[in-house]
């Protein structure tokens, strides 16, 4: 007599890929009015700690993931702005052995696509919630010329 | 002998639902620069120039000294497009028989941008005239040693015209434009 014992099950499983969603409101930088005749800009600015918040999830089944970042022009930017970004914090995730690394010190950003943090899932997704993104704006003077200047920080989740 | 044989099949069946999922997102940031024009004079306070009673008979007047404590500081910022700036200076009242004369010099090499150019040494009159020109995006940084040094200098244009007197007060009155 032989026992067939049929195990079937069915996994739901979301489309295996990695996502990855921009929170946060716009940073307009208001340097503090120059009042005084000879004086210049103090130059560099920071935003709030959490100008930006990730969310950002890699299926265990691809075991790691990376951000990326980059700008671009939207419409007008002068190439004397420097913009630098930081990972302030590591958001939060119910995964225990999972991990966040990288991105804790200003990196530049360009124009091309730069590593800011990886993601490692271990035993579980890695679903990392709300992680703060704060950026820093330098090169701001009296010698660039008078206008609103304005730029997209642009993100993307990848393989590492 | 009973025995089973256990033949287990694994089914695994997976159902990919298909769900839409976002690999890139943004955020966006903006600077607003303006127009500056600020111009000012460093260190506050009057200056004095005096002439001196000769002390031999038969001769002139000593002028004064050259008075260079003043330093002409200014901020700009222009549009891409925007005119040049200048920097004009003109004096309430003329003292007959007396000229004011006004030395700029060119600008420290503190501060940065597009610094202006001195017309060097002018007559200073009720009209403004052009101390400065060619200012554009700049800063001279503030306070004396900054900017452009100012050489204030009295000299006799007629004898004939000149009168004793005491206190009197002259205001240079500078500014900035397009």
């Amino acid at each position: 007599m032989y026992c067939i014992i049929l195990l079937s099950f069915g996994s739901i499983q979301a489309n295996a890929q990695r996502n990855l969603t921009v929170v946060g409101s716009s940073w307009n930088v208001n340097p503090a009015p120059i009042t005084e005749a000879g004086q210049n800009y103090a130059g560099t600015y920071e935003s709030p700690s959490n100008q930006i918040l990730l969310n950002a999830q890699v299926p265990l089944l691809l075991a790691s993931g990376k951000v990326s970042v980059r700008f671009e022009a939207n419409p007008t930017w002068h190439n004397a702005l420097k913009l630098a970004i930081r990972r302030t914090g590591n958001g939060t995730t119910v995964c225990v052995l999972c991990a966040i690394t990288g991105g804790l010190t200003y990196l530049p950003i360009t124009t091309v696509d730069t590593e800011l943090f990886r993601i490692q899932a271990v035993l579980a997704l890695a679903s990392y919630s709300n992680i703060p993104i704060q950026l820093s704006l330098s090169g701001v003077s009296v010698t660039i010329p008078a206008a609103n200047y304005q730029s997209r920080v642009i993100f993307t989740i990848g393989p590492i | 002998m009973k025995y089973f044989h256990y033949i287990l099949l694994f089914s695994c069946i997976i159902f990919p639902l298909g769900l839409s999922c976002q690999t890139t997102g943004s955020s966006n940031l903006s600077v607003n620069l303006p127009t500056i024009a600020l111009v000012d004079i460093e260190p506050m306070g009057a200056i004095n120039l005096n002439f001196s009673a000769p002390i031999q008979a038969g001769m002139p007047i000593i002028a004064p000294t050259v008075n260079n404590t003043k330093w002409l500081n200014y901020t700009s910022a222009v549009t891409a497009n925007g005119t040049n700036r200048r920097i004009t200076a003109s004096i309430n009242r003329t003292i007959p028989g007396i000229a004011i004369r006004l030395l700029t010099g060119p600008p420290s090499s503190t501060g940065a941008g597009v610094l202006g150019v001195s017309a060097g040494q002018l007559t200073l009159g009720t009209t403004p005239i052009v101390i400065v020109s060619g200012i554009r995006g700049a800063f001279t940084g503030n306070g004396a040693n900054n900017g452009h040094q100012l050489n204030f200098s009295l000299t006799t244009t007629n004898y004939a015209n000149l009168s004793a007197m005491t206190s009197t007060v002259v205001v240079v009155t500078y500014t900035i434009l397009e």
